[in-house]
């Protein structure tokens, strides 16, 4: 089997995505009106947190149903966003649009919790994954498509995030808490708040889905 | 994606989720989208393609039963038939990993996660190009046995000449050059020139035509029992797929290997044809991969589990893309501009 010490590295990996996703959250500053957060931070923290679990036993937190239904409820989200993305910029927007990973993100998770919780997984489900045998998934047509994607979505990622794309300059207004440099009409944006940052998370995301996909296959 | 597309996704929460508000400049996230998608060309896309495959190896490389001694001994499988000095190494390897599998097979799959996004990260292409060269051509000795070409059993349905070869070949053919971008008939001409890389692709095919026909190949029930092999373990719909194959060429292997290997002629000439001639050759190559990689190779048999790539099918259709014939590009500047300005636009 997969050794430990390899889900280890991985599940820690998700709870510094998860660190780092709840920080941007709390540096949104959501209790205040006005207050602007990112839905897809949101997404990563509780994918994160839900995939720390998934790898290593002493992470679980909630009930397989319980995350089935947190990322139903999500990729319906995202679905809906990308739709209405679609509407207005036409389809390139399934492909190009910011929704279409995070759509693909959840929907994976909600496959996977999914194929765990059928009765052939036993009540354990995935949690099983760190010590003991790893369970296969149902369908793994569906791990191997999902896969497939994962990968293309995080070498994309990679690939703009180092071309650069991912600067804030006409961003920056709109984030809470970042002070304006003088005499230039820009904001100095902390480390934390850019999109590279939550860009990177969902590169470290989707690599390690996938891993557990093709693992689990 | 882009960096208004990220700020899109900014939500205004307060008490309902999903109104979505956009910073003061910006306009609607697909409009940028497009942009960066202009921007980047085919043979950048070609390497991303490259890299997905890469880090796909790499992540399959983690599953549970390449930890076990069973990974060295399917590695010393790759020794039959070989002669003694290709052999040797790839028996002393073998017993190397089954000996210390985990350590081993954690180096093997990190390093090709790594390649895999190295190759995505722009700064450091080009080293992770030559590294996936070198560590290909390894794979294909110690891990393929040079792809079986020296065994006599060697069949293109199933991978020959072995699928690490091509991932080094299409490293090769999409280095990244500068100078002759811009002027190249096709993404593979840009980095070793149009004349090399048609030569390699005529070289290629022809030798999967080649092996198509050895005797081992082309014996009546051949290709019948590789493809029904392939059913153990896939998927229902998968393993129905390969059986109704294999009912089909029963008894039919050498009508069959000649149809597949007039097939890889037509496809090793079609590079050398006018651009519509090509384009159809390209996607008859494309095709005949794409059959073979669901019939003959299963997408690798990673949905049986257990496989370390998905075979050489997938490579072969990128192998094909890296030829599609560029459009006509009409001069961006007129025929009497300096010298140096054309020669910065073809930059």
């Amino acid at each position: 089997m997969t050794p430990a010490w390899i889900l280890d590295t991985f599940a820690s990996l998700m709870l510094v995505v998860a660190v780092v996703s709840a920080a941007r959250v709390a540096a949104a500053r959501p209790w205040r009106p006005g207050s602007v957060i990112l839905d897809t931070d949101i997404a990563h923290l509780l994918m994160a947190v839900a995939m720390a679990g998934m790898l290593a036993v002493s992470l679980r937190t909630l009930p397989d149903g319980a995350w089935a239904a947190v990322f139903c409820v999500l990729t319906a989200w995202f679905g809906y966003r990308m739709v209405r993305d679609a509407s207005v910029s036409g389809v390139r927007a399934l492909a190009g649009g910011h929704c279409a990973p995070h759509l693909v993100h959840s929907a994976a998770m909600l496959y996977m919790f999914l194929a765990l919780a059928a009765p052939a997984a036993g009540a354990a489900g995935m949690a099983g994954m760190g010590g003991s045998a790893m369970q296969p998934l149902q369908y793994p047509t569906l791990a191997f498509a999902f896969g497939l994607v994962l990968a293309a979505f995080s070498v994309q990622d990679l690939d703009l995030l180092s071309a650069g794309r991912y600067r804030l300059a006409a961003a920056g207004p709109a984030l809470p808490g970042a002070p304006a440099l003088a005499g230039t009409g820009s904001v100095a944006v902390p480390r934390l708040l850019r999109p590279g940052t939550t860009v990177g998370c969902r590169i470290a995301m989707g690599v390690t889905m996938a891993f557990m996909l093709f693992v689990m296959i | 994606m882009t960096d208004t597309a990220v700020a899109g996704g900014r939500v205004a929460w307060r008490g309902r989720l999903g109104t979505e508000t956009l910073p003061a400049g910006t306009s609607r996230p697909a409009g940028i989208a497009r942009a960066a998608g202009k921007a980047r060309d085919a043979r950048r896309t070609l390497q991303l393609a490259l890299a997905g495959v890469w880090l796909i190896d790499g992540v399959l490389q983690f599953q549970p039963s390449m930890f076990s001694r069973a990974f060295g001994r399917m590695l010393a499988a790759g020794a039959a038939g070989n002669p003694a000095v290709v052999a040797r190494p790839i028996t002393w390897n073998a017993s190397l990993v089954e000996h210390h599998a985990a350590a081993l097979n954690a180096v093997f799959a990190a390093m090709q996660v790594l390649l895999g996004l190295g190759i995505a990260f722009r700064p450091t292409v080009r080293p992770a190009l030559a590294a996936s060269i070198a560590w290909a051509v390894g794979v294909w000795w110690f891990g393929e046995g040079l792809g079986g070409v020296l065994t006599g059993t060697a069949s293109p349905v199933t991978g020959a000449p072995g699928a690490a070869i091509i991932y080094a070949l299409l490293a090769a053919l999409l280095w990244p050059a500068g100078g002759r971008g811009a002027a190249a008939p096709f993404p593979a001409a840009q980095a070793v020139g149009a004349r090399v890389a048609r030569t390699l692709w005529l070289l290629l095919w022809l030798s999967f035509a080649w092996f198509a026909l050895q005797p081992a190949n082309r014996a009546p029930q051949a290709l019948h029992e590789t493809i029904a092999a392939m059913a153990n373990g896939e998927p229902g719909w998968l393993a129905a797929v390969d059986r109704n194959a294999a009912a089909l060429l029963a008894n039919h292997g050498l009508a069959a290997s000649i149809v597949l290997a007039a097939a890889f002629t037509l496809a090793a000439a079609g590079v050398f044809l006018p651009r519509p001639a090509a384009r159809a050759t390209l996607v008859l190559a494309m095709i005949v991969a794409a059959v073979i990689w669901v019939t003959g190779q299963a997408f690798g048999m990673i949905l049986a589990g257990g496989a370390t790539d998905p075979n050489s099918g997938l490579l072969l259709i990128l192998l094909a893309l890296a030829y599609w014939p560029a459009r006509a590009v009409t001069p961006a500047f007129p025929s009497s501009a300096p010298a140096e300005l054309l020669g910065t636009a073809a930059r």
